[in-house]
């Protein structure tokens, strides 16, 4: 066994490999810095180069962009505010709120090295797949598997904020978007309005681009000047490593949430990370500061995705079942290159298995590396005017969603979620229980089913099942001991600090708040009705969704209506000002619907350079021109025609 | 009948050439493809099976075809394969530059006359077809041994499935037609979760494909943890889809053990129903289709390309471990018998289309 260690680490250290490695981290660094953008972004745009390769380099550069991504988005986390990628939600929360105390190289480093020390995990979890690793995969039952969703659910819906009744609305949201499509359990198609786009159901990508990306790009352009209002107060290094060494404990134990996440197919990052974010909060005595600023989220988060999504490969090289997306593409990989991933290609071919975990353990530590060294120079382009930014932003994430199908119905998806995130921003409602609520319905409604017609009603006696139910009632029972003893000991003091605000401190624009109450109430109702003719194995898991769903946009509409009448007026705020940038961005759809991206981009380029940020004309030609440019260039890359217009297309030279 | 490559019977060849010559730009079949670029449309993700035999066949193509174009798979996901193949429907030119390549899934819902689909199969013209057989086999705690032993098993049988209207239709009409007892349990998301279900003991009856059984099921038989039974079988000489698997020529064919058990031949609907379904997901298992249309030139190089793929030796070392040893069927091995199998008789569709609801729930 040392001795395939040795091998494979040689095998790895051609220089072509290793070139090949680092340019596979340098794409997964970049998707991962592109808000909302993951792994499987990454991986399908390598894909074609590996086939250049010999087939060690191709997978070492898979393997590359595969191990930092979650290293990576850590950034776009902490900058903007934005998940990364869609399992760092946590880190956008609390790694942003750090930022915004001038701590953001506190929240970085710590979580750089969280994700070093989870892809390290990983690597080793890779490294005895044989002997432990497969037996716990089989290990996890179906039961157990539905366990494991369930509990993602509850920790992310039970942390979403001060204000529950928002938070798990969205959760409800998240499951209705999540339930479009087949219905896993019957064959009934779900919400698709006739639709084949939607067959399948919405994309991840798309989901977390629409609601996170594009609603954020609107109110920066808006708010014009640059990302951070004010220079950006990066602070010392010196603090993160002292705070990273200090969270040591819950880290690890993080990486091992997010190493049984990635042996869950289809569940993966998604929920590891909420539960390693549960975690962390139910093993820190001062909860006060969770959702303010809290480096221990920061840590658990970041220590658990960058784990899942190497473990992920763990099940995708012994059973040939892909633990996530990216891990499906990596499978494909190894089948064109003649590798047939099982226990016996595990054990016949350990150079191969080794080369994996040394290329994912090396990315692991250079990518932190390299974040490290790239951040001072991202975080000053914090400073530059956003419209600047935004243009090939939106380009890219044009692309990265007409990716999906190669049909208008991407770009259409990404408008509509966009303007849905736009109101939910406005409004001030979490965006971040709709992404969980949306990825963990399909798995848990399936392996429901699957659980109740293989076990009957035994799986809730099974010990798997029991102890991972404890996660979520232990937690809650410890909480309501503590608070009874601390409302049997407490005075009114310590309730004014465990209350902190109420909902009303951050300024709401309830104009859109009321439109947004009323959306959401109207769509609930519409889908109950729909819901109603669906068969009854389609039915239970959008009833999840929809019937609290329907009582809570009631109770929030009725509430805001309440307040209105109490408070007496509409308050308009910034939404007004975004308007502009939200229409100029529609028409920039309409657009290319009838003229096609390739003349539609143009326009949106001038728009943006010229009259958004200010540029004058010689300068915004030469600009637009390189981002013009460039966009091309990533559709050939992705080898995809840009969507062409229904009235007219400028042809292609390709 | 996997090697075997039947030579165009030459008259109404030359006829259809003369025609397609008229039809298209001439052009001498030496060079017919230089300088091109074929484009194979996989309407599925990258990393799926189906993605995974067109990369490896893409090398095979590029060498073999006539001016050695440079060929270039494509992945068009969605509906369950319905969005890619509706795409090439509207956009795909006769011209033998672009290529579907797919499996039952696209076939299914178009023998099922399913409302999303907008592409006529029948009218195309397959170029190519790749056998992609498929192994079922049992648990050893099922006490079942022998084919016999289905009908009479330790315990009950679970099978554990995708959707009854994709990849599991063929297995469940075998079911159906020896009319045995067994629960199933539709929602995997694929074959390799289901497998995995069957690993852990919480399924007892499984099926998988060809390449998939080889790198991981033969495994389990050779440690004693799966017992294989029969096989979805191959077409035969006389179009019925009665002959072993050529790729695991030991297990008997569903057809076979229909015999067994009966002690006659199968007929009647339900065996048409099979027979449909089952040729299209095993003996035409993936097939290339070009467009409607697509002159007849166009097929005659790729009837001469396949003949040459499939006697490379290189081809034939490898394809053993990426799609099980299968020899490439030529267009003439494939038009007549898919095109029957892609139009069954009222009766198999109203039956098939019944069962589905009926049994399986499924919204057609």
């Amino acid at each position: 066994m040392l001795e395939n260690i040795t091998t494979a680490l040689a095998i790895l250290f051609e220089p072509m490999r290793l070139l090949a490695l680092f340019a596979g981290m340098l794409a997964g660094m970049v998707f991962g810095m592109l808000p909302g953008l993951g792994g499987v972004a990454a991986v399908s745009i390598l894909l074609p180069f590996i086939y250049l390769m010999d087939s060690y380099s191709g997978l070492a550069m898979l393997l590359g962009a595969i191990s930092v991504i979650y290293t990576a988005d850590t950034i776009t986390s902490v900058l903007l505010g934005a998940p990364g990628s869609p399992a760092s939600a946590p880190t956008a929360i609390e790694g942003h709120a750090l930022a915004k105390q001038g701590k953001a190289s506190l929240a970085l480093g710590v979580g750089f090295l969280a994700s070093m020390v989870g892809g390290l995990f990983g690597a080793l979890i890779l490294s005895v797949a044989i002997p432990i690793a497969g037996p716990l995969v089989l290990a996890l039952g179906t039961p157990e598997l539905f366990m494991f969703a369930l509990v993602g659910l509850c920790f992310a819906a039970s942390m979403v904020g001060k204000d529950i009744v928002v938070g798990l609305a969205a959760a409800c949201f998240g499951i209705l978007l999540g339930v479009v499509g087949a219905a896993p359990a019957a064959a009934n198609y779900r919400f698709i309005f006739g639709q084949s786009y939607l067959m399948d159901g919405l994309s991840l990508p798309i989901v977390a681009l629409g609601l996170f990306a594009v609603a954020e790009l609107i109110g920066m352009v808006a708010a014009g000047g640059g990302i951070a209002s004010k220079s950006m107060a990066m602070g010392k290094w010196g603090e993160s490593f002292r705070e990273f060494w200090r969270s040591r404990w819950l880290i690890v134990r993080s990486s091992i949430i997010g190493i049984f996440g990635g042996f869950v197919p289809a569940v993966g990052a998604s929920a590891s990370t909420w539960i390693a974010y549960g975690h962390a909060m139910s093993s820190t005595k001062d909860k006060r500061r969770f959702g303010k600023g809290e480096i221990r989220g920061v840590a658990g988060a970041e220590g658990a995705n960058n784990a899942t999504v190497i473990s992920d490969l763990v099940p995708t090289m012994l059973f040939s079942v892909p633990g996530g997306p990216a891990a499906a593409i990596f499978l494909g990989a190894l089948f064109s290159f003649g590798f047939y991933p099982g226990p016996r290609m595990v054990s016949e071919t350990p150079d191969l298995m080794y080369m994996i975990v040394w290329s994912v353990a090396l990315a692991s530590v250079m990518g932190a590396a390299l974040c490290f060294a790239v951040t001072p120079y991202l975080a000053r382009l914090t400073r530059i005017n956003f419209a600047l930014i935004a243009a090939p932003l939106l380009l890219i994430m044009v692309a990265g969603a007409y990716q999906g199908t190669q049909t208008f119905g991407d770009i259409l998806a990404l408008l509509v979620l966009g303007v849905i995130g736009w109101l939910m921003k406005n409004a001030g409602w979490p965006r971040a229980p709709v992404l969980v609520g949306f990825v963990l319905a399909t798995p848990m409604e399936q392996y429901f089913w699957l659980t109740t017609q293989i076990h009957g009603f035994t799986w809730l006696t099974r010990p798997g099942v029991l102890l991972i139910a404890s996660l979520i009632v232990v937690p809650m029972l410890l909480n309501l001991v503590r608070r009874w003893r601390s409302s049997k000991a407490s005075t009114s003091a310590d309730q004014a600090g465990s209350q902190p605000a109420s909902d009303d401190d951050a300024p709401r624009d309830t104009a859109v708040l009321l439109l947004a109450s009323a959306l959401l109430l109207v769509t609930f109702a519409y889908a109950f009705y729909e819901m109603l003719g669906f068969r009854s194995n389609a039915r239970l898991m959008p009833a999840v969704g929809i019937v609290p769903g329907l009582a809570l946009s009631v109770y929030i509409l009725g509430r805001q209506l309440n307040r209105l009448r109490w408070q007496g007026r509409i308050i308009h705020l910034g939404s007004r000002q975004e308007l502009p940038v939200l229409a100029g961005i529609l028409a920039y759809g309409v657009a290319m619907w009838l003229i096609g991206f390739s003349l539609a981009t143009p326009l949106l380029l001038a728009w943006l350079l010229l009259k958004c940020a200010g540029m004058r004309l010689a300068s915004a030609a030469l600009y637009g021109a390189i981002v013009y440019a460039t966009a091309q260039g990533m559709f050939a890359l992705m080898r995809l025609t840009p969507p062409s217009g229904i009235w007219f297309s400028l042809p292609m030279p390709w | 009948m996997f090697t075997k490559t039947h030579p165009l019977k030459t008259l109404p060849a030359a006829m259809l050439v003369a025609a397609g010559a008229i039809a298209a730009t001439p052009a001498l079949a030496d060079d017919f493809y230089e300088g091109k670029t074929i484009e194979i449309v996989v309407p599925f993700g990258e990393g799926g099976a189906t993605y995974v035999a067109a990369k490896f066949l893409e090398p095979f193509l590029e060498k073999h075809l006539p001016g050695s174009p440079r060929v270039d798979v494509q992945t068009r996901p969605g509906g369950g394969s319905i969005l890619g193949a509706n795409w090439f429907e509207q956009n795909a030119e006769p011209d033998g530059e672009t290529i579907l390549f797919t499996t039952s899934s696209t076939s299914n819902p178009y023998v099922l006359g399913m409302e999303a689909v907008e592409y006529d199969l029948a009218a195309m013209r397959p170029a190519y077809s790749l056998p992609f057989g498929a192994v079922i086999y049992v648990s050893p705690r099922t006490g079942i041994d022998s084919p016999a032993g289905l009908k009479e098993p330790d315990m009950p049988l679970i099978y554990g499935g995708i959707a009854a209207a994709a990849s599991d239709l063929p297995t469940l009409l075998a079911f159906e037609l020896l009319d045995l007892d067994i629960q199933t349990v539709l929602g995997f998301d694929g074959r390799g979760p289901a497998r995995l279900s069957f690993e852990r003991g919480e399924t007892n009856i499984d099926f998988q494909f060809t390449p998939a059984y080889m790198s991981q099921v033969v495994d389990m038989v050779e440690a004693g943890s799966a017992v294989p039974i029969m096989t979805g079988g191959s077409v035969g000489e006389d179009g019925v889809l009665s002959a072993r698997d050529a790729a695991f020529p030991d297990y008997p064919s569903v057809y076979e053990v229909y015999e067994e058990l009966n002690g006659e031949a199968p007929s009647g609907v339900e065996w048409d129903a099979f027979q449909s379904i089952g040729a299209v997901t095993f003996n035409y298992g993936l097939t290339a289709y070009l467009p409607a249309g697509t002159p007849d030139e166009v097929l005659e190089i790729f009837e001469a390309t396949i003949a040459a793929i499939n006697d490379d030796p290189e081809y034939q070392q490898q394809s053993q471990d990426a799609v099980g040893g299968y020899s490439l069927l030529p267009a003439s091995e494939v038009t007549e018998s898919l095109s029957e199998a892609l139009q069954p008789s009222d009766e198999v569709r109203e039956h098939l289309r019944t069962l589905l609801s009926e049994e399986y729930d499924v919204d057609l």
